[in-house]
């Protein structure tokens, strides 16, 4: 694995646990969370999150990573699964 | 008519699709619910008159068929694809205590499935059924004098699967196909469902073979409970005590990728291809890779598939990973008689390797 790649993979999976650790402790999932799949779908079937969940989604990955979203359908395609919030989050620390 | 078109119907206007691969089975009996508890992998946590998307899974833990639980009062309708309704009637025989209330009876000698997909959809099945159907939630469902409407899909677009009684099913397949047609929409094939549910990340029976795998690898734990025993219990607890080595991941690539071929990095082999297919959207092929757990992550472009002379790369992303235009058609703002007044961004915002 290249230095580059290891670095990559290495802040991909420091934000994906803090992600999970929000859904576990701030969303109250009741499930552990290397059992939150990264592709799992969070919303509606999935891991059965729903709109109200969003909107408090939205004000954790604020508080915790700076990621502002504004509510539009495209800022929802960014909180649709771990991963998507994971990659949000990566291009929000690229910008700035 | 052209798989674009067909996929062009489905993911901009609407499709009509038949449900040949699906199999419905009614149980019935005060102990219904319970019967499907005891084969189903997941919690069946469902109020009635709602749907759950669950699995049934082999005793090794290997999904053998993808599950709709629909309870209705003392009804429980098991919509299942990857099984025959007699596999899952020989199923529940095996794993049901006989002491339970409850009766079986296969719907599909005297039903037939149709479905209609699409942004507009919606608009569709309430001129055809009725103006309420707009405000059915996503997995429930709703009777009707032909039938029962599931508000489901996995494309990714608003989606009704309508089981209909044989003696209406000419009819109504005609009354749709004339509504389709005014829609700007097509008949489509189960190739073109099945390639939606793979850029959607819907998991599908017939996207490659999953053998040696289970929901862990395949990222679905969310439809495996850790509360209670159903057939490949065990197989699921002993991966999650070693852990798994290879996790499900999407990727994209411009040409010259198929299943079964061999990923590498520079050094080695990191995994292979489970599935892909051509995506008119993304104007290249989408699939899903088993890839080693060390490197299975989305936003990675340093690995390729060899073809004899040739290489590949492919890049790794993200599911789901289109814009459907159903995110963005609102039933209360927009129609199909005026959708070239909504300007859309493009169904998929990525870039190819």
């Amino acid at each position: 694995m290249t230095p580059d790649l290891s670095e990559y993979i290495r802040s991909r999976v420091a934000i994906l646990d803090r992600v999970r650790g929000i859904l576990r402790d701030t969303m109250k999932l009741k499930i552990e969370p290397e059992a939150i799949d990264p592709d799992a779908p969070l919303f509606g079937t999935g891991l059965g999150m729903d709109s109200v969940d969003a909107v408090e989604l939205v004000m954790q990955l604020d508080t915790v990573f700076g990621l502002q979203l504004a509510g539009s359908p495209e800022d929802f395609l960014k909180i649709r699964t771990v991963n998507a919030i994971v990659d949000a989050v990566l291009e929000t620390h690229d910008e700035s | 008519m052209s798989r674009k078109d067909e996929y062009g119907a489905l993911r901009y206007n609407v499709a009509l699709s038949r449900m040949d691969h699906v199999g419905v089975l009614r149980l019935a009996g005060d102990e219904a619910i319970e019967a499907a508890d005891a084969i189903c992998s997941g919690d069946l946590w469902v109020r009635d008159g709602r749907m759950l998307q669950t699995l049934i899974l082999d005793d090794r833990g290997k999904p053998v068929a993808d599950v709709y639980v629909c309870p209705d009062n003392d009804v429980c309708f098991l919509m299942v694809e990857g099984i025959t309704t007699e596999d899952l009637s020989a199923c529940l025989a095996q794993h049901v205590s006989p002491d339970l209330d409850v009766q079986l009876e296969d719907l599909r000698p005297g039903h037939e499935l149709l479905s209609v997909h699409g942004p507009y959809a919606w608009e569709l099945m309430s001129r055809w059924l009725t103006p309420d159907i707009i405000g059915l939630p996503y997995l429930s469902f709703y009777r009707f004098d032909r039938g029962i409407c599931f508000r489901a899909g996995k494309t990714g677009e608003f989606g009704y699967d309508l089981m209909l009684r044989k003696e209406h099913v000419a009819d109504a397949r005609q009354e749709l196909l004339e509504l389709v047609s005014a829609f700007g929409g097509a008949e489509v094939s189960l190739d073109t469902l099945d390639l939606c549910a793979l850029e959607n990340g819907f998991f599908s029976v017939r996207h490659g073979s999953v053998e040696g795998l289970t929901p862990i690898e395949l990222q679905l734990q969310w439809r495996v409970s850790t509360r209670k025993r159903f057939p490949g219990v065990a197989a699921i607890e002993d991966r999650r005590v070693k852990g798994i080595r290879r996790r499900s991941t999407h990727f994209v690539a411009r040409d010259g990728v198929k299943t079964g071929d061999l990923i590498r990095s520079s050094e080695a082999p990191v995994g292979e291809v489970m599935s892909a297919a051509f995506s008119p959207a993304v104007d290249g092929i989408v699939g899903t890779a088993l890839l080693d757990i060390s490197v299975a992550h989305p936003g990675i472009d340093e690995f390729v598939v060899h073809d004899g002379a040739s290489t590949f790369p492919i890049r790794t992303v993200s599911s789901p990973l289109l814009l459907n235009r159903s995110l963005l058609v609102d039933p209360r703002r927009h129609s199909y008689a005026t959708r070239e007044d909504a300007v859309h961004p493009p169904l998929w915002p990525g870039a190819l390797p």
